[in-house]
């Protein structure tokens, strides 16, 4: 039974996710479990880090005392001043974006098919939802990486065949990383390429509502 | 035959027809005299695709880096900023400039132009800037010579095959006469000294009417003799004051109090204007989620101007809270119904407002494709990738939050703060600005201005005592 | 570490461009002009060139054309031009004669629209409806459409493999600033292509430009090289 079988922790998803990063390349991240992946980049790597509030090479998150209104990132957190920064207008930020300048960005899920089309804007029971700038990103970012709890808090799968939640973006998804599992999302179906540690390919299967194909070199989470 | 006018004279008579507060466009060849006869600081800007916004006479050792049409270095008045071949572009298409002056080798009674140097690349038709200032003045000034150096005439009755703007030339200014072009027919208004009207028509190939009071020609500059106009308003109802019921209105902010304008949204609340239309990122995160906003402090953001009832749609990409259960006003006035939304992927908003702005009617784009957004729209596989038709976005009224303004509208940011408040500027028939300070033109360098005030009508400083927070 | 990106000469900086490849060339007017990579370019000797750029006017000398792009076409490297000017009237020289004859393929483009069809590019955008070239020949094989603010033409994106830009200073990432009118078609220009390649007048450290003024941000800057 996986009831109850232990996860793992959303800093080891993050730094699962770091090593897919691209020496030196330009990633942006969403809210969540991608924002970690910032704290586990390689030592002696580069990433710089793209924020469509209009900022890139961003560094750390600021601490209070040195929070100022005019220098966040796309979730509102306020940001440090580093050298290197450059700023721009929105319009740029998504040239950036959809242009293929980005080479990364890691989102957070509500839903990813088998065929990797990513749900992540909105809840339909909730009616409403928030955009952003997900569909840009999932249309422009030259990989999309999505990060996640491999199921929501009751155990329902997010994982699925088909999306039935409204989508952000066809086919966009390239690779999940959850706290079960690293998954590729093919044209023939789901690649499972990694279980994580303690778990078997039978008990992420129950926990996902797509078929999993093995591959060949299937293997435990590699960090 | 009479003396013809020589350049310098003709440019004066074009500078005859700028009034104060105008952008005016110049080509290469006469037009481009007109910055070497203009008074200094003359109210009006010459936009050069040297990239040069509000430049003077040519000038050798000018220093700045800029040059103008012809490829002459100049310098910039005082408020003159830097531009980019695409700024330039945007600007005209964008019916930001309003009057281009051009020199064609060929005029014809229904105001088609054919620009000088296609004429002058047989067959390879080059013209270089004169299909964007043809398509691009609100009026068109051709400045040309009456004839060619075999005496044969510039204007004529029909128009060249390959003509780079057709029905476009609004006013003739030649080394004889001042001809205006009205429904496809010439009418001479004026003529140089010693001229008459049957010399000058004996020189046009195509049918003239005089005016019934033909004049000679004599340049007039007082009007730009005056000072430039300020934009700056003295306080927030007096800057939109005059907004109506039911207008749209840009306002932004990426979502925190950073580069929202508080104090205009205080006001436009404070004035009561209703039925509005509100183009925005978000609507109203701040308040209820401290989005961008230091701990423990209230944000005044959208929520003050939609809890007063005066908001009945929002056209936004993150109009509700990222929080169920912290619902913004305007996410319970969306579940009462009491408003429309219309949801746009960020990005597509950002291009959406650049398009209004920029004369781009329309564009196709990746982002949402095979999705909800696509619902309605045209879709269309260019090149092997699917995309949607989005387009452009105007409003009434813009209200942005710069960090400086001078007098005449150039804007600077601060940080992230500049995100969508210099997308929308152009893109607003009156666009206000809400700063920390105003400063004289000249004191902001012209190589970091972000907005030039070409986009900006309105200037408000926020006042000392005014709090972003309640 | 991340792929370095100053490069000791120009020559090494354009080592690497193939036959057939489409190279932006930024500038207007002699401001601009990165003129030690295109000397680069004549040394490596690729062909089969397509350039895409801005000539004239020169009002300072006596040739209306540019003459490192001259040199290439000289040289036989270049095979196709793009541009809304690319030599100014009456001062063709080697560009005219092999046009001319037939040698060089030259498309005309209203400028707006190149720098509009390269923004497209640089954007990810599939398409532009732009009115600059309704009832003028430029319309021509295009379609055209009725918006309710009037008549616009499609007009489609421009991408490139590389983009040769002058800088007034970029700091080791590749944030980049400009003098004056070099700024013109260079920061589009470094959007739409593959490999942007940066002439600098000065290359600093990080965080010594004011990060309010750069122009060109890093990520659309890949090579920079030292003006010599």
């Amino acid at each position: 039974m996986v009831e109850g079988k232990e996860r793992l922790p959303r800093e080891v998803v993050a730094m699962r996710v770091a090593k897919e990063l691209p020496d030196g390349g330009f990633v942006n991240l969403g809210l969540g479990i991608p924002t970690l992946v910032s704290n586990f980049i390689p030592e002696g790597g580069v990433v710089f880090y793209h924020s469509e509030s209009g900022v890139l090479n961003c560094g750390p998150l600021a601490e209070e005392e040195e929070q100022d209104i005019d220098l966040i990132n796309a979730g509102g957190q306020f940001l440090q001043r580093v050298p290197g920064m450059a700023f721009f207008s929105t319009v740029d930020g998504f040239a950036m974006i959809r242009g293929g300048h980005v080479d990364v960005t890691v989102l957070g899920a509500h839903q990813v098919s088998a065929t990797g089309d990513l749900a992540n804007w909105m809840l339909p029971e909730r009616g409403v939802g928030n955009i952003g700038g997900a569909m840009d990103l999932a249309a422009g970012a030259k990989q999309v990486i999505v990060a996640m709890e491999h199921t929501d808090r009751q155990d329902g799968a997010k994982i699925v065949q088909e999306c039935t939640y409204p989508i952000t973006g066809k086919g966009c998804v390239s690779l999940i990383v959850t706290d079960l599992a690293v998954m590729q999302p093919t044209p023939d179906g789901l690649v499972l390429r990694e279980v994580a540690p303690g778990w078997t390919m039978e008990e992420v299967q129950e926990l996902t509502a797509a078929t999993l194909i093995p591959a060949p070199d299937l293997k435990e989470y590699e960090l | 035959m009479p003396q013809k006018l020589d350049e310098l004279t003709m440019a004066l008579r074009a500078a005859s027809e700028l009034r104060q507060g105008q952008v005016v466009a110049v080509g290469s060849g006469l037009p481009a005299k007109i910055a070497e006869i203009l008074p200094a600081q003359a109210p009006v800007q010459l936009l050069s695709d040297g990239g040069a916004l509000g430049y003077g006479p040519s000038q050798p050792d000018a220093g700045a880096g800029v040059c103008g049409p012809d490829g002459r270095p100049v310098a910039l008045e005082s408020g003159g900023s830097v531009v980019g071949m695409v700024d330039w572009a945007a600007m005209l298409r964008g019916g930001h400039v309003d009057v281009a002056v051009v020199q064609p080798a060929r005029v014809t009674p229904s105001g088609d132009l054919l620009g000088w140097t296609t004429a002058a690349t047989p067959g390879l038709f080059a013209p270089g800037r004169t299909v964007d200032l043809a398509a691009g003045g609100g009026t068109v000034i051709a400045m040309l010579p009456h004839t060619g150096s075999d005496g044969s005439a510039n204007i004529v009755a029909e128009s060249s095959p390959v003509a780079d703007g057709r029905s476009c030339v609004n006013l003739i200014i030649t080394d004889i006469a001042v001809i205006r072009v009205e429904n496809g027919a010439l009418v001479l208004e004026e003529v140089a000294p010693g001229w008459s009207y049957d010399e000058v028509a004996a020189l046009t190939g195509a049918p003239l009417t005089p005016a019934d009071d033909l004049k000679e020609i004599s340049p007039d500059l007082e009007a730009l003799k005056t000072a430039r106009h300020s934009k700056v308003f003295p306080d927030g109802p007096s800057a939109i004051g005059d907004m109506p019921d039911g207008a749209t209105v840009m306002i932004d902010g990426f979502g925190g109090p950073g580069g929202m304008a508080h104090y205009l949204l205080v006001t436009l609340r404070d004035q009561g204007t209703r039925g509005l239309t509100i183009i925005s990122n978000t609507i109203g995160i701040a308040r209820i989620v401290n989005f961008g906003t230091p701990a423990g402090k209230l944000a005044i953001d959208h929520s003050v101007i939609v809890d007063n009832g005066q908001v009945v749609k929002a056209i936004a990409s993150y109009p509700v809270s990222p929080s169920m259960s912290r619902p913004s006003s305007f996410e319970l006035a969306y579940r009462r119904g009491e408003v429309e939304l219309e949801l746009v992927p960020q990005g597509t908003l950002a291009e959406r407002l650049r398009a209004g702005g920029a004369g781009i009617y329309a564009f196709y784009t990746p982002t949402g494709a095979g999705t909800l957004i696509a619902e309605g729209k045209e879709s269309r596989v260019i090149d092997g990738k699917e995309y949607i038709l989005e387009h452009g976005l105007k409003a009434d009224y813009c209200l942005i939050r710069g960090h400086k303004a001078d007098t005449l509208g150039n804007v600077v940011y601060k940080g992230t703060s500049r995100n969508f408040n210099a997308v929308m500027a152009p893109s607003a028939a009156i666009t206000v600005v809400e700063v920390d300070e105003v400063v004289e033109p000249g004191e902001l360098d012209p190589e970091l201005i972000v907005t030039p005030g070409v986009y900006v009508d309105r200037i408000v400083i926020r006042p000392e005592a005014f709090s972003a927070y309640e | 570490m991340p792929q370095e990106k100053l490069y000791a000469t120009p020559q090494a900086a354009v080592a690497d461009i193939q036959n057939g490849s489409t190279i932006l060339v930024a500038g207007f007017a002699g401001y601009g002009f990165a003129e030690g990579l295109l000397a680069a370019l004549l040394e490596v000797g690729s062909n089969d060139l397509t350039l895409i750029y801005r000539a004239g006017p020169y009002a300072e000398v006596e040739s209306g054309s540019l003459p490192a792009v001259e040199n290439l076409v000289s040289n036989g490297q270049v095979s196709k031009l793009i541009s809304p000017m690319p030599y100014e009237p009456g001062s063709g020289g080697v560009i005219e004669q092999q046009w001319q004859a037939g040698q060089l393929d030259i498309e005309i483009v209203p400028q707006g629209v190149l720098v509009e069809r390269l923004r497209a590019g640089g954007a990810g955008i599939g398409g532009v409806f732009l009115p600059t070239a309704v009832g003028t020949r430029f319309e021509t094989g295009k379609e055209r459409r009725n918006f309710s603010d009037g008549e616009a033409v499609l007009e489609l994106p421009l991408k490139a493999d590389y983009a040769f830009i002058r800088v007034a200073a970029a700091d080791t990432l590749g944030n980049a600033i400009y003098q004056g009118s070099s700024r013109n078609w260079a920061p589009i220009m470094a959007m739409a292509a593959r490999v942007t390649i940066a002439e600098a007048d000065r290359i600093v450290e990080p965080g010594e430009l004011d990060p309010e003024a750069i122009i060109s941000p890093g990520i659309f800057v890949n090579r920079i090289v030292a003006a010599r």
